[in-house]
């Protein structure tokens, strides 16, 4: 269990040192349940830095408006960032040193271990608390939570809260880190691609009802887009701003322009949206479950690109993020490579 | 809807054409630079716009004329297959060859074969835009 005092002295040092230009954390207002991200550029603002089971986001998402901003100004700071980093995290910050989006020595990445826990869902927690409303969530020695309500202290196995991509964690420990808090100890996944197994076996009619019902929920506001760490592209091919119509836009251009995807949001738009974005994050996806939990309408966007990480490693033998010097997914080949589908 | 790969899949149905062989119309060609360079958006927006099927073809491993393109284009269509089916795709839909220049008998076979399968089920609505 590592000691959210650590995190605030570690945090403190590198500031205080200079180290870092801001340090990026979690912190958690009084009047919610869950942790926010915090960016504190003052040394002794490190106080409100904190490390409990509340504290879900991939805070790597930000470092990709860091370089935006860093590019628009005119004499950037070069002093790097410092970021609090979770297990998954961590292989998120190796994708983006692998793709050269951002370079080591950008960021100082305060590692944090979740070691036999993990983060919960705040889905569950509420249904498990069925109308109370949780000031604070902590660890407890052993894999227990302790779950502080108006009412008094409840106290609930890990299990039965954690989100399910931390019951299906492969690395629950920073790979990449400048400083690291907590044991590396690792732990076996209770059980992996078991959603996408057990999705696998359904029929092809049974998907098609399944992802249509899910894929006509969409309202396209591009939250999972936002929320990804691994959405940097600075045109997305969604987006339509880059084929904007101006007064001197011709008929015939306008007949010409290539519109991949629509803006409706219709059913034949998002499973389109939804594919693409699928395959882009095809062999980069980390796991980190953000873009379900940011979905308005709760479309399980993890189970497709769960189904994407299952088949890079089956049939590629590749895994995101472990490893920084590796090429990318579809950049490479082996002579092996499956083609027993080709004719 | 076909995409053939300039060099060999697109030389395959030309002679195919010109050895007058027969084979069903129901495929629509349209010629690439590389198997490669087939982006998994042409394929979705395919079936989007209505496409019964969708096969890619390029060269045989080894012969491609950009060396490689065809050994990338095979990793990305296994995946971009595999989805499909994920998503409840009937997986005869999607199909991927290699036919090599000199290989339009085999060229005539794979749309037959295709053609044949994908008859019985039926026009693909799935994917496709509401108009």
């Amino acid at each position: 269990m590592v000691n959210p005092e650590e995190l605030k002295n570690e945090a403190k040092k590198a500031l205080k040192e200079g180290k870092v230009k801001y340090i990026i954390g979690y912190r958690k207002k009084p009047e919610e349940s869950m942790a926010t991200p915090a960016f504190i550029r003052r040394a002794e603002d490190s106080e409100i830095l904190i490390w409990d089971p509340t504290c879900v986001h991939n805070l790597v998402r930000f470092l990709s408006d860091e370089k935006r901003r860093r590019k628009r100004e005119k004499n950037p700071e070069q002093r790097p960032v410092g970021i609090v980093i979770k297990g998954c995290d961590s292989r998120a910050i190796n994708v983006l040193l692998q793709e050269k989006f951002i370079a080591r020595e950008d960021v100082y990445l305060i590692g944090i271990s979740c070691e036999d826990n993990g983060v919960i869902d705040e889905k569950k927690l509420r249904k498990k608390l069925n109308g109370r409303k949780a000031k604070r969530v902590d660890f407890k020695e052993g894999q227990e939570l302790i779950i502080e309500t108006e009412e008094g202290k409840i106290f609930l196995p890990a299990k039965e809260i954690l989100a399910e991509r931390c019951l299906e964690c492969k690395v629950n420990f920073p790979i990449v880190y400048d400083v690291l808090l907590g044991d590396k100890t690792k732990r076996k996944p209770e059980k992996e691609f078991a959603s996408v197994e057990k999705f696998d076996s359904l029929s092809t009619s049974q998907k098609w009802d399944f992802w249509k019902n899910q894929l006509e929920k969409c309202i396209r506001c591009y939250a999972c887009r936002s929320v990804c760490p691994m959405c940097y592209c600075d045109e997305c091919v969604v987006d339509t701003i880059s084929f904007a119509v101006s007064a001197d836009t011709t008929a015939e251009e306008k007949a010409n322009k290539i519109k991949w995807i629509e803006k409706s949001p219709v059913l034949s738009e998002n499973i389109v949206y939804h594919m693409v974005r699928a395959i882009h994050l095809a062999g980069r996806c980390v796991d980190c479950g953000e873009c379900e939990r940011a979905c308005p309408v709760n479309i399980p966007l993890r189970l497709l690109n769960n189904k994407m990480e299952k088949e890079a490693k089956e049939l590629f033998g590749y895994e995101a993020g472990l490893d920084s010097q590796q090429p990318s997914l579809v950049a490479c080949f082996r002579d092996e490579d499956p083609q027993d589908f080709i004719r | 809807m076909a995409f053939l790969c300039k060099w060999c899949s697109s030389a395959g149905s030309d002679l195919a054409g010109v050895s007058r062989m027969e084979y069903p119309p129901n495929a629509v060609p349209i010629t690439v630079m590389c198997s490669g360079s087939v982006s998994p958006l042409y394929i979705f927006n395919a079936f989007k716009r209505g496409a019964d099927g969708v096969l890619v073809s390029g060269c045989h491993p080894g012969d491609c004329h950009y060396i490689k393109g065809n050994y990338y284009a095979r990793r990305r269509i296994a995946l971009v297959k595999k989805l499909l089916e994920f998503i409840g795709l009937e997986p005869q839909r999607f199909q991927m060859s290699w036919v090599s220049a000199a290989e339009g008998l085999k060229y005539t076979q794979i749309i037959k074969d295709f053609v044949k399968e994908i008859k019985p089920l039926g026009p693909q609505t799935k994917l496709r835009r509401e108009k």
